[in-house]
């Protein structure tokens, strides 16, 4: 422990180094603190082992209402001896000025005090003094405490105090818990001065405070949107909101698949976009689905407008306008799917996708692009499975091993994109895509097993994550 | 995407040449096929959709041969001619369900595990490449039961017959009510007065397309020969779906004879090979991989195909129920998967392009990090949020809404306008946790336009006792000064609902309205059981920092 004390606490100290043993209410009087300053004190110097608190109790007593009216006009054996004495009088004319209980009181009093006699009448029985009534004990007491509240130590005549305190509201008397402080040895002989000015308790804890941040997530889709731009691709942005046309039509996609269905794809309420594309675009289009996939290509289907279920609508809108022969880019941003929400699945959710078109455009060349990306990511156990994308042929997904879940994890996709889709639309040269979700990587970083918990925005994960 | 069980030591037996469970769990990945589960001998995997052909063990064993080189090339099926099974199609199915495919498969077993995986490859197809029943249908029947020639026909609501699992005759309208197929599956018909049917020369009914088959002809572990009918709107589609049965029953050792098909416009089905000319030019173009011409005849031929080189190129064969292959490029796909894609070794080539953040992401970047410079935590909220939050919470008016159809979650049916009631609501949800609470969000909002407008917001808020309109000013201010330096002016602003009265205005940049700001109304905060003062802004970045 470091003696190193708050101002508080070396007042404190000094002031019971001159008067040991004082209250609480004392302290604050002589050290001017405020009896808050001055608890907070007492209980540190406590906790610290240089103050020592014992608790005592103190009893006052203070006179009642019976009490103050005796003060004034007598107890009422005084005031029955005062109506005696000039003549004896009967029960009848003491009782016409001393009713009630007061008579009764006032009788056997003056009678115990050896004050009265009682002679017996035919109808009444008449009352006279039978001996100088001296002042009482009690009446002694009434007039020590007065109007005053007095410690019950101070009372030299306990018996007289019993008999008050036996008669009902006399005496009033209060008891109430005392706290002394005193200083333990060690203390006593502490020079507080000793400690340089303005030092503190360096080891003492103190309150929180929360660093004011990016969310993590956001974090992990600035982090990943710089990867793609050390390998070359520039960002594109599109709109969240497209027609079916360039989120389906483009992408191969014919339209009685499943996945175009209301249940999988979220379609806007009365929304339509008359001109999803050029009148070219559209007739090749069309062709492409009625020659491959056999049915009647319908322009209405294409102009519904729908919450885009990937980026790869905005890349190939790109590719399309564009026309580049040579590049490398890629599109971020929210994605949606009408999925019933888990702990693994989210209505909306942040999806990247690259492509690269011109050189160096093989399968070889893309796992090559996954093998950095993922390695600068810090995840190096990485494999490459066959699956399948309706808009690109080969379709490869990577497996990236992770070492904490002791599995295989499928996280980005990629594939070529297929002359079906990129013929219509006057791309001639092979076009490679990758990409896939982003919030499955920061489930990893952050170690959720819940990915709702990016969205729940609770202060206490964020200040602590 | 479809999930099927296999047994594995069922595949075994079907793959034959005494390969390990090892071996078969390392190779399905490679043959596009995710395992989901492994319980002792049950897996779970995942097919892709594109490959129904994987539907059953029987499939998967075909394919599992090839990869393993345990059987190479397509397995050769021969249709015998013989002229006795056909069936009549009537001209009254014109509008209804005009076509009508089949088969006789004969001189087979099925164990009950067999019957099982043919009934879940059935529903597979019926979903995936039948749409629901409504493109095609299939139905296996014991023919052994059926007098030939068949006719399919039309017939009225009041026809009667015992359906599949039944025992007692019903009308097709008691059959769409009561059945769990005719509830499921009765909208493919609709309210259609002619009805489709399939009769024997009894007049039997078999089927009830594309609803359910007749109990008469179920098929048992005592049935040899099946008939296997397709009906559908479109003939190229019910042929994919026969050929895919057909390949599956011809792993399972059925041979097969012919069902003579005429009659409007229908006809008896070819399920001939195609054979498509692959230039080897693309095996190098595309997977980057210089391979001679006899390796990828023998790639081509562990994908279950035929090849052979014809000069400079590679005449490839493929099987009816390849019908996933379109062209060349599905080709270089088959010959990656031959090749082995973990032999495929990746390769960096350097980029020849220099790499570019988008100038919205710059911006918004840097008023992000002036936002935390500033003491605030950033939110992340969706932008398809809820009716309550966005209007009704918040009393804002809800006339410009936009909704989405049918969204499976009442939390997300409305693209958000505004920032603020999601920030509002997140405070609502951290009553518990310290303040003061400071917190932001950039994001897009959407209104009505063109057909529909996106732009990006920036919102603050700020919540705790002593917080107030003066303080989210001076807020504002510095956000737009520091970086951007804009000078942004506050004009008092007509009465709302989100507000505190006299204490909002509208944020003016060069005399164009770019936001509002102000102390968040009490009724409001009440709502959403917030009992501290808010104050907070929203500001339009589009056309601000950036176009």
């Amino acid at each position: 422990m470091s003696q190193v004390f708050h101002d508080i606490e070396k007042k404190i100290l000094e002031t019971l180094q001159k008067v040991p043993n004082q209250t609480p209410e004392q302290l604050s009087k002589n050290t001017e603190l405020s009896i808050d300053q001055i608890r907070r004190g007492i209980e540190w110097l406590r906790l610290k082992g240089f103050a020592i608190v014992t608790e005592s109790e103190k009893i006052t007593l203070s006179l009642g209402p019976n009490g103050l009216d005796s003060l004034k006009n007598g107890l009422p054996e005084r005031k029955l001896i005062n109506m005696l004495k000039d003549e004896p009088k009967t029960f009848e004319q003491i009782r016409s000025v001393l009713s009630g209980a007061g008579f009764n009181v006032a009788i056997a009093n003056a009678k115990k005090n050896g004050w009265i006699k009682i002679e017996k009448d035919n109808s009444d029985s008449l009352v006279s003094i039978k001996e100088k009534p001296i002042e009482t004990p009690e009446e002694k007491l009434l007039s020590f405490i007065g109007e005053k509240t007095v410690l019950q130590e101070e009372i030299t005549n306990s018996l007289a105090m019993k008999i008050l305190l036996s008669r009902p509201n006399y005496i009033i008397q209060t008891s109430e818990k005392l706290k002394n402080i005193s200083l333990t040895d060690a203390a006593l002989s502490l020079d507080t001065s000793i400690s340089s000015s303005g030092a503190i308790d360096v080891e003492a804890d103190v309150s929180s405070i929360f660093a004011a941040r990016t969310h993590p997530l956001q974090d992990t889709i600035d982090e990943i949107r710089e990867i793609f731009v050390n390998l070359g691709f520039s960002e594109i942005f599109g709109s969240m909101t497209q027609s079916s046309f360039w989120n389906f039509d483009a992408l191969f996609t014919p339209q009685d698949h499943p996945a175009r269905e209301l249940q999988d794809t979220f379609y806007l309420e009365d929304m339509e976009l008359k001109n999803p594309a050029t009148a070219s675009q559209i007739k090749n289009i069309s062709s492409s689905h009625s020659k491959n996939w056999k049915y009647d290509w319908k322009l209405s289907e294409s102009q519904k407008m729908v919450l885009r279920t990937h980026t790869t609508c905005v890349t190939i809108k790109h590719l399309a306008e564009q026309k580049p022969e040579n590049a490398r880019i890629f599109s971020l941003g929210r994605v949606f799917r009408n999925e019933k929400v888990s702990y693994k699945h989210l209505v909306e959710f942040n999806q990247i996708e690259g492509i690269v078109i011109g050189n160096n455009t093989t399968l070889r060349d893309l796992m090559g692009i996954q093998k950095e990306f993922y390695k600068k990511l810090g995840l190096t156990k990485i494999k490459f499975w066959p699956t399948f994308f309706p808009y690109t042929e080969p379709s490869l997904q990577t497996m990236v091993y992770n070492e904490k879940l002791g599995k295989w994890i499928e996280l980005f996709g990629m594939g070529i994109f297929r002359p079906e889709v990129t013929k219509p639309l006057g791309i001639d040269k092979p076009v490679l895509a990758w990409g896939g979700g982003i919030e499955r990587i920061a489930m990893l970083k952050y170690e959720l097993d819940d990915v709702r918990e990016f969205y729940n925005n609770n202060l206490s994960w964020l200040r602590s994550v | 995407m479809p999930v099927i069980e296999l047994n594995i030591s069922r595949i075994r037996k079907l793959v034959s040449g005494n390969v390990s469970r090892k071996q078969i769990l390392d190779v399905l990945p490679f043959l596009g096929l995710d395992i989901e589960s492994e319980d002792g001998d049950k897996i779970r995997i995942e097919y892709s959709p594109n490959r129904p052909d994987y539907s059953t063990e029987f499939g998967v064993a075909l394919g599992l041969q090839g990869l393993l080189g345990i059987k190479k090339g397509i397995q050769k099926t021969s249709i015998k001619k013989k002229g006795k099974f056909a069936i009549k199609v009537d001209s009254s199915l014109t509008k209804i369900r005009p076509y009508v495919t089949g088969i006789i498969a004969k001189n087979g077993t099925l164990d009950g595990d067999d019957i099982q995986q043919l009934m879940w490859m059935q529903e597979d197809l019926h979903d995936g490449i039948g749409r629901k029943r409504k493109k095609s249908s299939i139905g296996l029947h014991d023919a052994d039961k059926i007098s030939f020639p068949l006719t399919y026909t039309t017939t009225s609501r009041e026809h009667r017959f015992v359906p599949l699992n039944s025992n007692t005759e019903q009308t097709i309208d008691e059959i769409l009510s009561n059945t769990e197929q005719g509830q499921n599956y009765g909208w493919v018909i609709e309210n259609a007065k002619n009805i489709p049917i399939i009769l024997d020369s009894k007049q039997n009914t078999i089927s009830f397309p594309p609803i359910i088959n007749s109990a008469l002809t179920t098929v048992t572990s005592n049935t040899k020969n099946i008939l296997i009918e397709v009906t559908g709107i479109d003939k190229d589609s019910v042929e994919d779906a026969l050929s895919i049965v057909m390949s599956t029953l011809k792993m399972a050792g059925f041979e097969f004879e012919e069902l003579k098909i005429s009659g409007n416009k229908n006809s008896t089905p070819q399920l001939k090979d195609r054979t498509i000319i692959y230039d080897p030019k693309f095996t190098s173009e595309i997977l980057g991989i210089d391979m001679s011409l006899s390796n990828m005849v023998a790639c081509m031929k562990k994908c279950r195909l035929d090849a052979s080189v014809k000069g400079k190129k590679i005449a490839c064969i493929i099987p009816r129920y390849r019908f996933d292959i379109f062209g060349p490029m599905d080709l270089v796909e088959e010959i990656a998967l031959g090749y082995g894609i973990a032999n495929i070794e990746p390769k960096l080539s350097p980029s020849t392009t220099i790499g570019q953040k988008n100038d919205i992401t710059i911006k918004t970047e840097l008023i992000r990090k002036t936002a935390v410079g500033l003491g605030f935590l950033e939110a992340l909220n969706a932008s398809l949020t809820s009716k309550k939050i966005l209007y009704n919470m918040t009393k804002r008016n809800s006339s410009e809404i936009i909704s989405v159809l049918d969204s499976k979650s009442q939390e997300h049916t409305i693209l958000r306008d505004s920032l603020l009631p999601g920030l509002l609501e997140n405070l609502s949800k951290n009553i518990h946790e310290s303040y003061p609470q400071k917190l932001f969000e950039s994001g897009v909002v959407f209104s009505k336009g063109e057909p529909v407008h996106e732009s990006i917001n920036l919102a603050v808020i700020v919540a705790y006792k002593d917080t107030n309109y003066s303080e989210l000013k001076a807020i504002m201010q510095s956000l737009l000064r520091t970086n951007f330096k804009i000078n942004s002016k506050t004009k008092t602003s007509k009465n709302q609902e989100l507000f505190v009265e006299g204490r909002h205005a509208d944020i003016f940049v060069n005399e164009k309205k770019i936001g509002e700001i102000g102390e968040i109304n009490t009724e409001i905060l009440e709502t959403f059981r917030i009992r501290t003062s808010v104050a907070g802004f929203e500001i339009k970045l589009s056309g601000l920092i950036f176009d």
